[in-house]
């Protein structure tokens, strides 16, 4: 089971993956004539912000099973077995909108793909295509800082739990943290942290604040 | 949905006064920075960390700041070097701005001299011939005109190369001049070392971080005792050195009654014809033909603070109040020169029925009304642009018209003559006084507004806490503006300061935050540090003082912090330089630079303790003073 694996530490919020998914789903797969193009393909993958300035990329995981499939009326959404990924039928699709709420991860909006045509259910196809072809989906080859990867799931946790065993002993050893968030980089996310706290944008301090 | 909005104003800023006009722009839909800010998140890690390098075609290239994906563009410039780059840019950038204004009052002062501006005089004749003595022009037995036009030749020259250094770094302490020559970052001309700056950060121009960040700091003292010091200087020839003055400050400057007219951004030649155009009296009636009581002028911005310095002009706010003012409704014209002018004024204007009228052939703003302005026809063009706020204030609708507040009282006008003046002529006093330990040092509060920041949230409490540990504030730009609405510009004040800094205030009659200008003003304060170093035998590195930009935005600022530094002054800025993708660039700023120029950079948001850092550095610089 490949998966795209997301970091959240390393996210720094640069919408590389967004600009990626939406040129991959346009008609030639190039920026200039995906700005020709009508309806304009938007991004499957949505980087928000989060609380002290800490971002998020957010698409459909492809659950198995899928509360989207199962929800939909007219089988417009199907699981492929090839890639272990979730597929909507466009033609399929009667805007009624069941998918999207009972999704997990928000991860379905509804657009027009025709120009005519109704909206229908969009979201991550896993760049089908391109797994196909043998590469990666768009936005984990966009991702300049690793914050995603695709990779077998085993893969990934035997990955991290390598990182957390000689975490946990250097934390016993008291050597702090092994890991390998540079120390410019730890600095600068307490600051992040802190002029969130003094302004306008969501901040982890003030929605404790405003619990009490 | 008003509860949600309530947050959001809280969220916004701690001005009170503002809160009403900052609600109704979220009620009416009237777009303002805030909702800009909202609007761009998130914003790209890679740029607030300076590992983005978009300067050429090879690029746009970015570093892994977590050190596994690519760590060099495609050139081969690493972290250290793309960030060094990008913030040399910056700097360059922000002294530009200052010495290219300042090159404008230079030439206005020429024109001025040769008999050819209009609407201009040489008014501070005993500032003119002071500052010609120390750039060692002859002033015995010759006339005004003879010593100004030799004056601005002199100047206009520091902007080549002929001369090879600046007259104004005759100024600066020896034992400071002895480190910036040690340092190899000795200023030699203005335009020079800006130009230099863009060489340098072409690819290919060297790879070595630190020399490519001394040069950032030799272009900043370039502007600091170079652009920003001859526009300080001969402005206050041109249109008199700052005294003592009362005035007020907010939104409530603005009035229901009147025809209002703001004068914003930095440049004070046209603003200052205006201010006289606004007193013809034929123009004054033509206003009361129109149904007003006559014609209300306030500043905003650093052009506020350049015409409060000198005649008193009441001031409406700082940076971020530009589109607030306009969404009082009241604005019948609001004039624009350059820098920190939302380029989005006229939509707001549109939503009333103000207008913004450009004046420089350099700043045009799609939507305004342009009337360029030139010395030769100054006094035409201010009286046109008058006629027009009339013309505009009949198309006003009062329905529509909010001021949220009553004014405030202020006191600003603090040059270093007006100083030393209150001082009764002699800074002596003001030396006993830290030297004794009454006041335990002064700080240089300067900077922008932010909106990533509560407004004035930075500047006020800074102050607040500053003033409590008996420090005297010196301050000018967005911060002096946001004191003022504070309160804390008034003797009054005084008493929220420690018992040492509150007896020398009450005796002078002074507040324990002193306005002492614009931006470009910042000038000022490296003269009065240089003044007082000279007075104590030291260099300015070793004076218990420090400078702040607890909210800033722009690349002026990061000039002015850098020049602060480069002059010996320790300063905590608000928000990170995007420099953090380098781990070296940012050990070299706020560590390193100490064996350089004995000063650093030190980071800190919350004023609090941003507070704390500043007072701990003066005590520590008294105690090696042996004060």
């Amino acid at each position: 089971m490949k998966v795209v694996f997301v970091d959240v530490e390393r996210c720094v919020g640069c919408r590389h993956c967004e600009m990626a998914c939406a040129v991959e789903h346009s008609e030639n797969k190039t920026l200039a004539s995906m700005l020709e193009e009508t309806p304009q393909p938007e991004p499957r993958i949505k980087v928000g912000l989060g609380v002290d300035l800490m971002t998020f990329p957010n698409k459909c995981q492809h659950c198995d099973p899928a509360p989207c499939e199962d929800a939909c009326p007219t089988d417009a959404i199907y699981h492929d077995d090839e890639f272990d990924s979730v597929q909507v039928i466009e033609e399929k699709c009667i805007s009624c909108g069941m998918c999207a709420m009972v999704c997990p991860n928000d991860a379905i909006a509804y657009r027009k793909t025709e120009e005519d045509g109704n909206d229908v259910a969009y979201k991550c196809d896993h760049c089908i295509d391109r797994l196909h072809e043998g590469e990666e989906p768009a936005c984990v080859e966009a991702c300049r800082t690793d914050a995603m990867i695709f990779a077998e799931a085993n893969e990934v946790s035997n990955m991290r739990q390598t990182k957390l065993f000689r975490n946990i002993t250097s934390q016993i050893r008291g050597q702090g943290s092994h890991k390998e968030v540079p120390k410019n980089i730890k600095e600068y996310k307490k600051l992040q942290e802190k002029i969130a706290h003094l302004g306008p944008l969501p901040s982890s301090k003030k929605e404790e604040d405003s619990r009490v | 949905m008003s509860n949600e909005i309530d947050q959001k104003v809280n969220e916004r800023t701690i001005d009170k006064d503002e809160k009403q006009t900052l609600k109704r722009t979220l009620e009416e839909d009237i777009e303002t920075a805030w909702d800009r800010l909202e609007e761009q998140q998130p914003q790209c890690g890679f740029g607030q960390l300076g590992v983005c390098c978009n300067s050429c075609k090879m690029g746009p290239c970015q570093v892994d700041p977590f050190e596994e994906g690519p760590q060099r563009g495609v050139c081969g410039a690493d972290a250290n070097l793309i960030v060094a780059r990008n913030l040399l840019n910056d700097i360059a950038a922000g002294a530009a701005s200052h010495s290219d204004h300042g090159r404008e009052i230079v030439e206005t002062f020429y024109e001025t001299a040769k008999g050819e501006s209009q609407g201009y005089e040489l008014l501070d004749t005993e500032k003119l011939k002071n500052v010609a003595q120390d750039v060692g022009i002859e002033v015995e037995d010759r006339s005004d005109e003879e010593i100004a036009k030799e004056l601005g030749e002199t100047f206009l020259a520091e902007y080549g190369m002929i001369k090879g250094g600046l007259d104004f770094t005759e100024r600066v302490p020896e034992k400071t001049r002895k480190i910036w020559n040690k340092a190899g970052i000795m200023p030699r001309g203005v335009d020079r070392e800006v130009v230099e700056s863009m060489h340098r950060v072409h690819m290919g121009v060297g790879a070595d971080y630190t020399n490519m960040l001394l040069h950032g700091l030799r272009t900043a003292l370039s502007d600091g005792w170079g652009g920003s010091m001859m526009a300080t200087e001969l402005s206050d020839i041109l249109f008199g050195t700052p005294e003592v003055t009362e005035s007020t400050v907010n939104l409530g400057t603005l009035k229901d009654d009147m025809v209002n007219i703001v004068l914003h951004g930095h440049n004070p030649i046209l603003s200052d014809v205006v201010v006289k155009a606004a007193n013809n009296e034929a123009l004054v009636e033509k206003a009361k033909e129109a149904g007003a009581n006559g014609i209300n002028l306030v500043g905003l911005c650093c052009t506020g603070n350049e015409l409060l310095m000198r005649k008193g002009v009441p001031m409406a706010g700082n940076m971020l109040n530009q589109e607030l003012a306009l969404a009082t409704g009241a604005v019948d014209a609001m004039i624009i020169d350059y820098q920190c002018i939302f380029p989005s004024l006229p939509q707001v204007a549109k939503c009333f029925h103000s207008k913004i009228v450009s004046t420089s052939e350099k700043s045009k703003v799609p939507g305004a009304v342009h009337k360029e302005f030139h010395p030769e026809s100054a006094y035409d063009t201010a009286t046109e642009i008058v006629e027009l706020a009339i013309d505009t204030y009949k198309e006003r609708n009062p329905q529509k018209v909010e001021i949220p507040c009553e004014p405030m009282e202020m006191v600003a006008g603090f040059s270093v003559e007006a100083i030393k003046d209150e001082l009764g002529g002699t800074f002596e006093p003001l030396i006993e006084a830290i030297t004794s330990g009454q006041i335990k040092g002064v700080v240089g509060v300067v900077g922008c507004s932010n909106p990533k920041v509560q407004h004035d949230y930075g500047h006020v409490n800074l102050a607040k806490e500053l003033m409590k540990k008996d420090i005297l504030m010196i301050e000018t730009g967005c911060a002096a503006v946001a004191s003022g609405k504070e309160g804390l510009l008034v003797p009054e004040a005084a008493e929220m300061a420690g018992d040492g800094l509150q007896k020398v205030c009450e005796s002078l009659n002074i507040p324990p935050v002193l306005h002492m200008g614009s931006c470009v003003d910042c000038s000022r304060i490296l003269t009065l540090a240089g003044e007082l170093a000279n007075a104590l035998d030291v260099g300015i590195d070793q004076l218990p003082a420090a400078g702040a930009a607890p909210e800033w935005y722009a690349q002026k600022a990061l000039t002015i912090a850098s020049y602060f530094v480069a002059s010996g002054f320790y300063t905590v800025v608000g928000l990170p330089p995007n420099t953090h993708g380098s781990q070296k660039v940012t050990d070299l700023l706020t560590d390193d630079l100490e064996d350089v120029v004995n000063a650093k950079f030190d980071v800190e948001p919350d004023p609090k303790v941003a507070a704390r850092m500043i007072e701990r550095h003066i005590l520590s610089q008294r105690e090696e003073l042996g004060i």
